[in-house]
């Protein structure tokens, strides 16, 4: 008799979900509801995505699988188009070709903010935050998935997020005093609140844009524990990298760029011996 | 149809004032990528540095058009070297440096003003009244001078942008600062050198204007919109481009009172600059600023 | 007399907080120049004007002046949607002058260059406010009320969310939010505000002419603004009173006739210059305008 009653309770669950999406009203809080219900599993699906910048070829047909649960690294030599991918999935960049979908739906070319909802979060390969913001005013931005209604806004005392917000720069080893506005950190504590911002962001993926770019070994290896101990919560992440190194150990899969097209994909094991991405990194 | 050619030299009169304003104003935007809003009041300037010399001190005409451009051309360098300048090394935004160039425009407008008082001022140098008929139009030759001016500058503009050293300089720093320091260009040389030629072309606008026209303090900000709107229906970046959209408006409105009650002149003007940034800010021939 | 004339400049004061005091919100918080907010403040004064001049009830015709400029500024922020930096600044300029023009031409609804005379100080809810003590009564009220509003608004988590916008919309995009919502939002309050602060001058000054709204004004307000401090309510305040006071001083000077009109506009201009050059924080500013 349970078991009835949750199935009807999922199935109500799933239809009014639905419904939603139809309106778009779905947001990445939503999303996460859906996994844990096990309504469908997280799955970003790049298929065959191409983009031209005047006459140069950023991103050639490439096809590209994201799971849930997964670490998934795109490595390349330097302007091979990682980041382009990244921003054409985010459309910050529309895509030339091709169709990007999560988990079944088409979100090609949507608005910016409405990806973002469905709860795709990322960093910047250049640490993008707000300058005039504290620590604290950053992950309040980032914490709350829905627009201010301006008028609760004005009326109601917000949720305390104080908890939540401790715990996350704890996590991200962010040790300074919350109220620190972002144009006084170091680069390397930038990165942090950057990375800290887009695992406050509710959110289903990570999709991380050279995350250790410019960082010194100590922190690369605080990193690399962060990102672990993500995965293990069961978070899906996906990686820029252009160190070979740093995600060999880290990454269940690996797709390797070059001049915009995908030459290799496989295991690590399986890239490491591939010998056309040798001939990328180290030049024919 | 005597009546639509007197609409059409009407036109071609206020499109080669407009491109006078235009040109130099082009000529500096696409040298340093920034607007000079504050451009129309030196050409409002050399009117009446001119007005001074001419009809107050009595100095005859033709000694008073030197210092007239020499000062104007100073003055426009002097913008560049206190206000410009300064605020660039602090990486001041365009937005920025649009408010403090439309700052200036204000400040010099009021000190005109003060100077000269609101009072409409004439330069009498012509007759006005006698002119010559064209197919049933009439038009004086002061303003067949302004025409012909305002179409040989369209023809020199053009080879001096594309052909003469500097004018190639100018289009580097302005496709790429950067760049073209490394390969050795003084950037801020060629950007002094920008506001000294612009503004002495607004020197040129304004001895011609000046003739034609009544002098009054507040016109430099209605030469500015004027040549500013012509500059991006033609292409704000390009110096050509610009004089052929002043002449777009000049008859775009000329025609268009035609069917409009004339209070709307200036109307139209400010509707085809609020259509031209919204829907073709590079305008019909120009160039888009890097990234945009 | 003196008393007479403080009253004078306290009203005026008032008057420029709120117009300061709002376009603040746009650029402070959104970081985007609008130069059409006088044209939004014109549009509340003649809205407000007319509307009473015609026998609708002051609340009503003040209201409307709010409404009907916020309408006005949710037009500009649709047809500058794509605009960024200075292009954006430039169209705003442009709305401001379509607006002049419409209502230089527009003469059987405006009247034209003649103005509107003979706006009479407002009568509500039974009291006629008839004379310039009780005048300031009112508009301190009525400022004092927006500018909290205002103030609630910019330091409750939206307000943050547009700071976030003027630093990087991009950024913020990617976190969720819809920006251009935020960027209607803002405007409307502020143009809202722009229009009833027109609708206490037009009632005030009593006469009205599409002169008083022009690029000199706009001027002005964004001096006041940049003297306080983007992104400083506090700011606007105190530089309202400074800004108002400084010129009106100028009165004692002996100066000739024709110099003391054009001498408030050469100070402003200059300090608004200067400022640009060596204090962009202004007084209270954390944010330096971008």
């Amino acid at each position: 008799m349970k078991n009835k009653i949750l199935r009807i309770k999922k199935s109500l669950y799933v239809l009014h979900t639905k419904v939603r999406s139809l309106f778009g009203l779905l947001d990445a809080q939503d999303a996460n509801s859906m996994l844990k219900h096990g309504v469908f599993a997280m799955h970003l699906d790049i298929k065959k995505v191409s983009k031209n910048f005047g006459g140069i070829v950023a991103l050639d047909k490439c096809s590209l699988e994201i799971k849930e649960g997964k670490i998934i690294a795109i490595i390349g030599p330097n302007g091979s188009g990682k980041s382009t991918l990244f921003n054409v999935i985010s459309n910050i960049v529309s895509a030339g070709k091709g169709k990007i979908y999560f988990s079944k739906e088409d979100i090609t070319g949507r608005e910016e903010h409405e990806i973002a909802k469905i709860g795709i979060s990322r960093t910047f390969q250049e640490v993008r935050l707000f300058k005039n913001l504290t620590i604290e005013e950053h992950l309040k931005v980032a914490l709350s998935d829905s627009d201010y209604k301006l008028i609760k806004s004005f009326f109601y005392r917000q949720p305390n997020e104080d908890d939540r917000i401790k715990e996350i720069l704890e996590m991200v080893g962010l040790k300074k005093p919350v109220s620190t506005l972002s144009s006084e950190l170091s680069y390397g504590q930038k990165k942090l609140l950057g990375l800290a911002v887009a695992i406050a962001k509710p959110h289903s993926i990570l999709m991380l844009d050279e995350p250790v770019a410019g960082i010194n070994p100590e922190l690369r290896k605080e990193i690399f524990r962060i990102i672990k101990e993500l995965n293990n919560k069961g978070e899906s992440i996906a990686i820029i990298e252009h160190d070979m190194n740093f995600v060999m150990n880290l990454a269940h899969y690996i797709y390797v760029l070059d001049s915009g097209r995908l030459i290799a994909e496989g295991t690590p094991r399986e890239v490491q011996k591939n010998k056309r991405v040798l001939e990328a990194y180290l030049g024919k | 149809m005597s009546f639509v050619v007197q609409l059409t030299i009407n036109g071609l009169i206020a499109g080669s004032v407009y491109a006078l304003v235009a040109s130099g104003f082009s000529l500096i935007y696409s040298t340093n990528r920034f607007m000079h809003f504050a451009h129309g009041i030196s050409v409002v300037v050399a009117s009446y540095i001119l007005y001074t010399l001419f009809s107050i001190a009595q100095i005859p005409f033709f000694l008073s058009i030197l210092p007239t451009l020499f000062l104007s051309a100073l003055f426009g360098f002097f913008v560049y070297l206190l206000v410009y300048s300064p605020l660039q090394s602090r990486n001041a935004s365009n937005v920025v440096l649009l408010i403090a160039s439309i700052g200036v425009l204000i400040l010099f407008q009021n000190v005109l003003q003060a100077v000269y008082g609101a009072n409409v001022k004439t330069i009498n140098l012509l007759e006005t009244n006698k002119g010559i008929e064209i197919f049933g139009a009439s038009v004086t030759h002061l303003q067949l001078v302004i025409i012909f001016f305002s179409l040989f500058l369209f023809i020199f503009f053009n080879f001096f942008m594309r052909k003469t050293r500097l004018g190639k300089e100018m289009r580097a720093i302005a496709d790429n600062k950067e760049l073209s320091r490394i390969v050795g260009i003084n950037d801020r040389l060629i950007a002094g050198a920008s506001f000294v030629i612009g503004s002495f072309f607004a020197g040129i606008a304004g001895i011609f204007i000046g003739l034609e026209y009544n002098l009054f303090p507040t016109m430099g900000t209605d030469l500015i919109i004027k040549g500013f709107t012509g500059a991006v229906i033609g292409g704000v970046g390009s110096v050509p481009g610009a004089i052929i959209g002043a002449y777009i408006l000049g008859l775009a409105e000329n025609y268009g009172i035609a069917f409009l009650p004339s209070g709307f002149k200036d109307a139209i003007s400010f509707v085809l600059l609020f259509i031209f940034l919204l829907f073709k800010p590079s305008g019909l021939l120009g160039i888009r600023r890097n990234g945009e | 007399m003196i008393l007479l004339f403080v009253v004078h400049v306290l009203i005026l004061i008032s008057i420029y907080i709120l117009l300061a005091v709002s376009l603040n919100l746009v650029l402070g918080y959104t970081g985007r120049v609008n130069l059409g907010h006088v044209a939004l403040f014109g549009i509340g004064a003649y809205t407000s004007a007319l509307l009473y001049i015609n026998g609708i009830p002051f609340v009503i015709a003040f209201l409307a002046s709010g409404f009907f400029a916020g309408f006005s500024g949710f037009v500009l922020i649709f047809a500058t949607k794509r605009l960024k930096g200075d292009y954006y600044a430039l169209a705003t300029l442009g709305f401001s002058f379509i607006v002049y023009s419409l209502l230089l031409n527009l003469t059987s609804i405006t009247r034209g260059p003649l103005g509107i005379a003979g706006i009479k100080k407002p009568e509500l809810f039974g009291f006629a406010i008839t004379n310039n003590f009780s005048y300031l009564t009112f508009s301190s009220i009525i400022v004092l009320i927006s500018v909290f509003i205002i103030w609630r608004i910019v330091s409750s988590p939206f307000g943050i969310l547009l700071g976030a916008m003027r630093d990087d919309e991009t950024a913020l995009k990617v976190l969720g939010k819809d920006t251009k919502m935020l960027k209607y939002k803002a405007m409307g309050i502020s143009a809202f505000f722009a229009g009833i602060s027109g609708s206490l001058f037009a009632h005030y000054i009593s006469f009205i002419d599409p002169g008083t709204f022009t690029i000199s004004e706009i001027i002005l307000v964004l001096t006041i603004v940049i003297v306080g401090g983007i992104a400083s309510t506090k700011g606007s305040i105190v530089a309202s009173a400074i800004i108002v006071v400084i010129p009106e001083l100028l009165r004692f000077l002996p100066l000739p006739g024709g110099i003391a009109g054009p001498m408030r506009q050469i100070l402003y201009s200059i300090i608004l210059i200067v400022l640009l050059l060596y204090k962009p924080r202004g007084l209270f500013g954390r944010i330096e305008l971008e």
